[in-house]
């Protein structure tokens, strides 16, 4: 043992045999730990193919912590040597994947997109690559949450080694303690490097950053295969017999596949949304390959916005919807837009532009205003739109005898008049056959100059009204309905939603 | 706001000129709010008025009779002569294929004097005025096949049974017709329709489709038929 890979006390230069940090109180303590291992069980485990920071995992009383990231890979390697001159070069043996973390913490690695073996000798370099990866999907945070995904395969394989140990040492103190798992001890290692690489906190923040490893190609069969070997190991510990031996530890260990995904919570924007078209739907709606309408607000609305927010996908969400031939005029319809994985928070400025764009389009389908960023208040905004509202509605109404003076009087006298509606026929395929009560708070009706058999019915009615049905009375399906009040046949001939009350 | 300007108040006179010069600010101060506030009122009598347009601008072309609910949403069959000569009825289907089935004008039963008196859904094995479907599965309805029977109608002269015409679920049937038959000579189309049938299958429907008329080859059909009976101005 050579001299020079002693970190002296106090020694705060930068040392020979690739030691990454200064030669301070954190690296003599991991020595000193190194040190004071069971020398039997560290040996054992090296001949078997454990490395070394699985060692320390495994065997060590003193807990696992961030000290240890600042030793490299190799040092640790010939601290735990310590004079075992047959074991030949460190090279030959670093190069063995961990038969327990499958090289995980080893920061050895297959990278998903290049397909090519990556190894690091130290954290630092680990934690330069992911950073590099991190900063290619262009987020914009200021915290971040760390999150580890590794094949369960290394749990069997912990616990076959575990197994082992005990049946080889079952007196030693140091067994009995928790183990800390790879999981965990790989965050342990580079969540303070990483953080510090990033410029950025670390909290369960909106923006997590998630590290997967996978099990390299033919994992099917080697899953099976270890998972029957250790229900073997398993039930031969409990028959009391000793075939637990080396052999069964002779496998090819593969590298994990490592990929780095970046996943920002959604964020939300709220407004309110006109539609002046009457072949517009609200929502995307395609049957059999074939478009309905011309468009929908959903995509005008989602496709402005997902652009200035470098979004991955957008979900709407509407305070009541309307049929496609029915436009949204007046204060506009309350709505959402959840957007998934935005890359930045567009600004106030960018917004404007947004709703100008959707404004002042050629074909001035829809409108927008209000548009701003939301928080998790815009759930309770929604619901607010919900069943108790009032809506407000302007029908253009026919009727088959000619309007009398009495009727604007008998139509207008009739307040908070409640309606029995049967579930419409054009519905009735996909809701249940119910009868709905509904209330009519309000009706206005008034005269269209040149046309004694047109009127334009204004009226206000409870949120879940059918009001087509109300006015040609849905085969009777409906009662009262215009027809019937005014004793004659009634047809709507297209119809306006003026007002969507959010109750203030 | 204005801010109303502070002066330092130093002899008599100049006072004198002070308190008009915060009496002038004060009444700015009012005046600006009183034309907010009917700037305010100007813009919404503005947004009514917008709405206003909007509303009238889109109403193009009145026709005198527009079409009705009816033919703008479904498309009419018919089959005449079903199981009997004269039993002939009408099916009208949604776009979203549910079918609602009723007598056409031709039926004989509209040729007896006094018309329909009765409406009797107690037929085959249960009273379908008493089904009750429920659920988005729609959920007990009643499989029936194109000769399941729906009900009877009853004149002064005879009876005849109603059927489906159609395969699928019953849904509904038109409970009104046993208190008001009289709904069936006035509106037989509309408010005098007897059911509701939910095609359980498009195959279903494609096959049963063979068996029926449109509404042109039912015209034609009729005017054949040299009726003396003038027809129903509800048909068109």
């Amino acid at each position: 043992m050579s001299d020079e890979t002693v970190p002296a006390a106090g020694d705060s230069s930068v040392l020979v045999n690739g030691l990454v940090s200064h030669g301070d109180s954190k690296t003599r303590r991991v020595y000193e730990t190194a040190r004071s291992l069971h020398s039997g069980a560290v040996k054992d485990l090296l001949s078997l193919g454990v490395c070394e920071r699985c060692i320390f995992r495994l065997i060590a009383v003193e807990a696992f912590d961030s000290d240890l990231s600042s030793v490299s890979t190799s040092t640790l390697h010939s601290w735990l040597e310590s004079g075992d001159d047959e074991t030949g070069s460190s090279e030959s043996n670093c190069s063995r994947i961990c038969i327990v973390c499958l090289g995980i913490l080893q920061f050895v690695f297959s990278d998903a997109a290049e397909k090519k073996l990556v190894k690091s000798d130290t954290s630092s370099d680990y934690v330069a690559r992911v950073t590099d990866l991190v900063k290619q999907d262009l987020h914009d945070f200021d915290s971040f949450g760390l999150e580890v995904s590794v094949p369960s395969t290394i749990m069997d394989n912990e616990r076959a080694v575990l197994s082992y140990l005990k049946e080889k040492y079952s007196t030693e103190g140091w067994l009995q303690r928790d183990k800390i798992s790879v999981k965990d001890a790989l965050k342990v290692l580079i969540l303070d490097p990483l953080k510090a690489s990033l410029g950025a906190q670390s909290d369960s923040s909106s923006f997590h950053i998630r590290l997967t490893y996978s099990e390299a190609s033919d994992e099917a069969l080697g899953v099976s295969k270890t998972t029957h070997e250790s229900k073997r190991r398993k039930t031969d510990a409990e028959n009391g017999s000793n075939c637990t031996s080396e052999n069964s530890f002779e496998k090819v260990y593969e590298p994990c596949i490592f990929s780095v995904h970046c996943n920002k919570m959604p964020i939300f924007f709220s407004g309110r949304y006109f539609k002046y078209s009457r072949n517009v739907s609200q929502s995307r709606w395609i049957i059999d390959d074939e478009r309905m309408g011309e468009a929908s607000v959903e995509e005008i609305l989602g496709g402005n916005i997902l652009p200035a927010c470098l979004g991955d996908s957008y979900k709407f969400h509407a305070a009541g919807r309307e049929d496609i031939d029915v436009r949204m005029l007046g204060s506009g319809r309350p709505f959402l837009i959840e957007v998934q994985n935005s890359r930045q928070c567009p600004s106030e400025q960018s917004l404007k532009e947004v709703e100008e764009k959707i404004n002042n389009s050629e074909k001035k389908l829809v409108g927008v205003k209000d548009l701003k960023c939301i928080g998790s208040q815009c759930w309770a905004m929604m619901r607010e739109g919900e069943a108790e509202k009032q809506k407000q509605y302007v029908a253009l109404v026919w009727i088959a005898r000619p309007l009398e003076e009495k009727d604007f009087n008998s139509i207008s006298s009739l307040k908070e008049l409640k309606i029995l509606q049967k579930t419409p026929v054009r519905v009735l395929h996909r809701r249940s056959p119910l009868d709905r009560e509904k209330i009519i708070h309000w009706m206005n009706v008034e005269k269209i100059k040149g046309h004694s058999h047109y009127f334009l019915l204004h009226l206000c009615t409870q949120a879940g009204t059918y009001i087509k049905e109300f006015v040609h009375g849905d085969l009777g399906r409906t009662t009262p309905s215009m027809g019937s009040i005014l004793g004659c046949r009634a047809e709507i001939i297209q119809l306006d939603v003026t007002d969507v009350k959010m109750g203030d | 706001m204005e801010e109303i300007q502070k002066t330092e108040v130093t002899t008599n006179p100049e006072t004198e000129d002070v308190i008009e010069l915060t009496k002038q600010s004060v009444e700015a101060c009012d005046e600006q709010q009183k034309q907010q506030a009917q700037e305010d009122g100007e813009k919404r009598d503005e947004d009514e008025d917008e709405l206003r347009k909007l509303l009238l601008s889109d109403i193009g072309e009145l026709p005198l009779i527009p079409p009705s609910a009816t033919q703008i949403n479904f498309v009419s069959y018919f089959i005449t002569d079903f199981t009997k000569s004269g039993h002939d009825q009408y099916i009208y289907r949604h776009a979203n294929g549910l079918c609602v089935i009723g007598l056409a004008p031709t039926h004989i039963a509209f040729k007896d004097e006094g018309g329909i008196t009765n409406v009797d859904f107690n037929v085959g094995k249960s009273d379908r005025s008493v089904l009750k479907v429920s659920g988005k599965r729609k959920k007990n309805a009643l499989r029936s096949e194109p000769n399941t029977a729906l009900c009877k109608v009853s004149t002064a002269k005879d009876t005849y049974i109603v059927r489906c015409c159609v395969k699928g679920s019953l849904l509904e049937v038109n409970e009104r017709l046993i208190m008001q038959p009289e709904l069936l000579n006035s509106s037989a189309d509309r408010e005098g329709y007897i059911a509701i049938i939910m095609p359980t299958r498009p195959a279903d429907w494609t096959k049963n489709k063979e068996s029926l008329i449109t509404l042109e080859e039912y015209k034609e059909k009729k005017e054949k038929v040299q009726s003396a009976e003038t027809l129903e101005p509800c048909m068109l």
